[in-house]
């Protein structure tokens, strides 16, 4: 024991003169000795701080520019409108087929674009314009969850619960066809076969077929619908329901990828009626005539004013 | 007090001097570990860089252990097959001008004794006994580095040294 601490002490440094005599004594010492001695012989001088430093720099300030020049975007002028279709179509199709991208799988259209999507377990999503959906594939069996921002119709497949979330409400149902649109204060869901359940705040609503359920401004409306899927799914018109003309103007604006302002126009007034998603012309007149208001039309931008 | 607080590893100067203070600890920890056939270099960098893309959600205090943490993980992955090998400089004649060649030989096969000795040791008695012997750290560094107490230290290359000898001598 005394012999330990001796060696202890010797490896730490902190042996003073009578005890170095002690450890000399000792039998071992010339082994002991040779082990320190020869232990430099491992050293790696090598090792070179600043020079490691310099070209952690340079990986460093590489990755750094990348990342600014993705950050940072350039007016593209060269991108016209049919290769931004085209671009969409790659990056959908890339996220869609590569698992490789991680475990969750984004699925976005922009202004004046539609798609249809199947899931894993071939439910089936028509994802309107300016939306998104997200799912996990990895999981899918599991946990049958789609994360919603904006207006998509589903048909789901029998099976286990599935879930579509918005940041307004979940809509949980076990396999039916329903429409959910969420949008800035707007919350609509549309069930047309089967049950679904809505939970909004701590509440439950049950819908069957046939009711649809709508949140405007925090306010809960409860409706009927006599279709058998959303019009803007099935025959590409955008129909509305006792709804405030803004929230309609916007739905216009998505469909067309156009700008509207108004002029002396009640934008929460109620408004029933639809327009084509097919003829600018015929949409605007369908959703102004009823309201007696004019529009003007420039370049991507449409003003409407009370006559 | 106040500039501990602010201080953030995203700062380059804060990193600079992360990386200035620890990066060869963790080389030589690494090596000694591990040994120098899989690069401990390159893993110092990439725990580095690691450290860089977390730079926000790791503050200066945890960046020691986050360091220490990240490049042990990547040697593990590459490890599992390996042996442990440290090179050993070649043992220079030039020193030992006046020594004949057959003490040359013993001493080289000494040195090969040696080297394999330290590949039986626990990684843990190997990291704390070569720190001590060839960094020259003291006990209590070692204890702060390794994130142990200053006993097992002091255990940790006693027992390491008494391996070493009797594997060595032949006991």
């Amino acid at each position: 024991m005394q012999k330990e601490i001796l060696i202890q002490k010797w490896l730490d440094g902190e042996l003073n003169a009578e005890e170095m005599e002690a450890f000399k004594a000792l039998p071992e010492y010339a082994s002991y000795a040779k082990l320190s001695e020869k232990a430099l012989y491992f050293k790696d001088e090598s090792y070179d701080v600043d020079l490691e430093f310099n070209k952690l720099n340079d990986i460093i300030s590489r990755k750094r520019q990348q990342k600014t020049e993705t950050s940072t975007k350039k007016p593209v002028q060269w991108l016209n409108p049919l290769m931004r279709v085209a671009a969409i179509l790659v990056v959908g199709m890339l996220v869609y087929f590569a698992p490789i991208y991680g475990d969750t799988t984004t699925i976005k259209t922009l202004a004046s674009n539609k798609t249809a999507i199947e899931l894993p377990d071939n439910s089936h999503v028509n994802l309107n314009a300016a939306s998104s959906i997200q799912f996990k594939k990895g999981n899918w069996e599991e946990k049958r969850q789609v994360n919603l921002v904006g207006e998509a119709f589903f048909n789901v497949a029998e099976g286990s619960q599935f879930d579509v979330v918005t940041w307004l409400g979940k809509v949980s149902v076990l396999g039916t066809q329903f429409n959910v649109k969420q949008r800035v204060n707007y919350f609509e869901v549309s069930c047309y076969e089967g049950v679904v359940s809505v939970t909004y705040k701590d509440r439950v609503i049950k819908l069957p077929a046939g009711k649809t359920f709508k949140l405007i401004d925090g306010e809960i409306i409860e409706g009927e619908t006599n279709e058998k899927s959303p019009s803007w799914s099935s025959k590409n018109i955008s129909s509305f329901k006792s709804v405030p003309y803004s929230q309609v103007i916007h739905e216009f604006e998505r469909q067309y990828d156009v700008k509207i302002e108004t002029q002396n126009v009640d934008t929460t007034q109620l408004f029933t009626g639809s327009f084509t998603q097919k003829n600018k012309e015929l949409a605007l007149k369908a959703i102004t005539l009823p309201l007696q208001l004019k529009y003007k039309q420039n370049t991507n931008k449409i003003t409407l004013t009370k006559e | 007090m106040l500039k501990t607080l602010n201080t953030d590893v995203c700062e380059e100067h804060v990193y600079a001097r992360i990386f200035k203070s620890l990066s060869k600890d963790i080389f030589n920890f690494l090596r000694f570990k591990y040994g120098d056939r899989l690069d401990p270099r390159d893993k110092v960098q990439e725990a580095f860089i690691k450290l860089w893309d977390n730079c926000k959600n790791v503050t200066p205090e945890k960046a020691k252990s986050f360091l220490f943490t990240t490049a042990n993980n990547m040697m593990l992955n590459e490890i599992k097959h390996q042996k442990v090998v440290l090179k050993h400089q070649q043992i220079k004649p030039k020193n030992y001008t006046n020594e004949n060649p057959e003490f040359l030989m013993e001493e080289t096969e000494y040195m090969h004794k040696y080297q394999r000795a330290l590949a039986k040791l626990t990684e843990g008695q190997r990291v704390a006994f070569l720190m001590n012997r060839v960094e020259g750290k003291k006990h209590k560094e070692i204890a702060e580095i390794l994130g142990i107490s200053r006993k097992g230290v002091e255990k940790r290359i006693y027992t390491a040294l008494e391996k070493l000898r009797k594997d060595i001598d032949g006991i």
